[in-house]
């Protein structure tokens, strides 16, 4: 395993860093300002072959990696995380489909998910502790001819504007979050509509809403993988979430500390630049090092993932780094910056809003440190 | 079908340079490298043209051996093929150099339809390489092309000269170099950027190509670069009368040559 880039995984990481400039950068503030789902720039992602990332070439993917997933969600982070985020919760459909599909499920929606003709969704949350619990969850019942599902799916990014749902439902009451299975939905089956959208404290242009099921019947070969053990979906899906999340806010991080050192370098008080003061310096050195050593944790995991090994616990691991020093990391920043840096004029509140709603969302099932420890403690 | 060739220069990124405060000098340890900012336009417009009318565009590049950093980069933009020349000594050639280098490789590996070049490279900016080119090569040169046309081997051209534009007509083979506002070069997608590798990909050797020591002496020798840093003046206008000000603030700018 080589944790530097190759050749490739650098032109590709450049690609994304010109696109975020052509593409995201003249319409970040507007979409920041009203929500509006970009579905030109969405285009483009498919055209840059970004909703096909990693998948197979058989199905119209570009088959890149993980490790250039990450390279990819970071350099669009840095612009808009919103853009990355819609990509990002794409992306969690596509594997689960390629990950655990039949070869008719792969064949039926893999190549539209590349082509960018369908956008995806996981959808896991509910209003409960833990999917399968309590009130509103979601439920599939069988009956002769499929399932039936019915209950709410929570807080699904990309909900209203996919067209291809993956659901995880319990299908045992007495059994619980034991009891998952992970469904394909298509978006315009009879009985699925979708809530009002979240008026969301960042990431504003990533649609988040509820999914309500009222008796959407599915057939038998909607479930993934053919088992009603999705467990194992929903807990690996999510630690690619934790990776390509860690990406999305390491961007965040970096593009925080950049602007705060430029703005250190202008900023005259006491008749000299105040980054050459050393509070400032530390302020921005700590943020650069946390960037720096996420980076590499998260690189890792995706190379683990590359190499087809297991990578649960690495991605925990970067999760509960994260969790800790994503946030101060816009802290920090906003310190360097001051009063200015405080101001909705500059870029600063728009990447601290969007990097907690990008460290809140999508976390494991369980918390990090228990995946941690339980290896730890084998 | 035209064959075409299309001429780049790999230089460092001038966004990773720094200025070393203490004596102004570059410190390029960490810049990386790019295809200078009109080569690019000169490679878009080549793989433009071949995509649309069909035939096949080879790109060419002389430099130090970290040209091979370029390989993939600039066969991820559209050339079939590319041809690399990596000489240690490229690091001080000046524009006769590099166009008696290009003009021997072109005449190896050719002939060509049409030859394209950006108007200048994103570092040194000499202008010179196209202009020489055509001259060794003995082929018409159409500079400043802001938009290009290329009908069987006739190349209509519109050349933007300072305030005003001029229409031309050549029949090739002919060497061209583009302006930035020809065309926008792609972002080469992820399919693009790993399709690269299987592309053909062939170094020259310098030795190979017949040049004598007198056309490898650079003529012109640069001796230093430096850096251009603006000192502040801080001076404040500090008087409660604004209108005192900003006669102080205009004299101030008038006795600087500003105003």
């Amino acid at each position: 395993m080589s944790i530097l880039l190759t050749e490739e995984q650098q032109l590709i990481g450049q690609s994304a860093r010109d696109f975020a400039k052509e593409y995201l950068e003249p319409m970040v503030l507007e979409m920041d300002r009203t929500g509006q789902y970009p579905a030109a720039v969405v285009k483009q992602l498919a055209a840059q072959d970004f909703l096909g990332l990693f998948l197979a070439g058989e199905y119209g993917g570009a088959e890149a990696g993980y490790v250039s997933l990450v390279e990819v969600v970071e350099n669009l982070s840095r612009v808009s995380a919103a853009v990355a985020s819609i990509m990002v919760n794409h992306a969690l459909a596509a594997y689960a489909i390629q990950r655990w599909g039949s070869p008719e499920q792969k064949k039926t929606c893999l190549p539209k998910l590349a082509a960018g003709e369908v956008l995806g969704a996981f959808a896991v949350f509910e209003h409960g502790p833990t999917p399968g619990v309590g009130a509103g969850a979601l439920m599939a019942t069988k009956l002769p001819e499929g399932w039936a599902l019915k209950g709410t799916k929570a807080f699904v990014r990309n909900a209203g504007v996919a067209g291809a749902y993956v659901v995880l439902a319990c299908t045992d009451p007495a059994a619980g979050a034991k009891s998952l299975a992970a469904f394909i939905v298509n978006a315009k089956a009879s009985g699925l509509t979708v809530g009002a959208p979240y008026e969301t404290m960042g990431l504003k242009g990533c649609p988040m809403a509820d999914l309500v099921f009222d008796n959407v019947m599915v057939t038998d070969t909607a479930i993934l993988g053919g088992s009603t053990d999705g467990s194992a979906i929903m807990t690996e899906t999510l630690a690619l979430a934790s990776v390509a999340e860690a990406a999305q806010t390491v961007g965040i991080g970096q593009a925080a500390v950049e602007h705060a050192a430029a703005y250190a370098k202008t900023r005259i008080q006491f008749g000299r630049p105040i980054a050459s003061l050393q509070a400032i310096q530390t302020l921005l050195a700590e943020v650069a090092a946390d960037c720096h050593l996420a980076r590499l944790g998260l690189r890792y995991a995706a190379q683990l993932m590359d190499d087809g090994e297991p990578f649960l616990v690495e991605a925990a691991m970067v999760k509960q780094f994260l969790a800790r020093f994503g946030a101060k990391m816009l802290i920090d920043t906003v310190q360097v910056e001051g009063g200015f840096g405080y101001s909705e004029t500059m870029p600063l509140p728009r990447l601290f809003r969007d990097i907690a709603g990008t460290t809140l969302l999508e976390a494991p099932a369980d918390y990090p440190e228990k995946t941690i420890a339980a290896a730890l403690l084998a | 079908m035209p064959k075409l060739l299309v001429c780049y220069k790999w230089v460092l990124n001038e966004q990773d340079i720094k200025i070393r405060p203490e004596d102004l000098s570059l410190d390029t340890s960490r810049a990386k490298g790019k295809i200078s900012d009109f080569d690019r336009n000169a490679i878009e417009e080549a793989s433009l043209i071949v995509e649309q009318q069909g035939g096949t565009v080879d790109a060419l590049s002389y430099g130090t051996p970290a040209v091979k950093q370029s390989v993939k980069d600039a066969l991820s933009r559209g050339p079939n093929r590319l041809l690399w020349i990596g000489d240690p000594q490229a690091e001080d050639a000046d524009a006769l150099v590099i166009a008696n280098v290009l003009a021997a490789a072109i005449r190896k590996a050719g002939p060509y339809d049409l030859i394209l070049c950006g108007e200048g490279s994103s570092d040194m900016f000499y202008q010179q390489t196209p202009a020489r080119l055509a001259a060794l090569l003995g082929l018409p040169c159409v500079t400043f092309v802001a938009k290009m046309t290329l009908e069987g081997d006739v190349l209509k051209a519109t050349r933007k000269l300072g305030d005003c534009t001029e229409q031309v007509s050549v029949t090739g083979p002919a060497v061209v170099s583009v302006l930035s506002e020809i065309n926008k070069p792609r972002i080469p997608s992820l399919k693009q950027v790993l399709g690269a590798a299987k592309k053909p990909s062939e170094e020259i050797a310098i030795g190979s190509l017949g040049l004598a020591a007198d056309e490898l002496q650079p003529r012109a020798v640069r001796k230093s670069a430096k850096g251009f840093l603006m000192n502040r003046k801080n001076i404040i206008f500090k008087e409660s009368d604004a209108a005192a000000n900003v006669a102080k603030l205009v004299a101030s700018l008038a006795a600087e040559g500003l105003a």
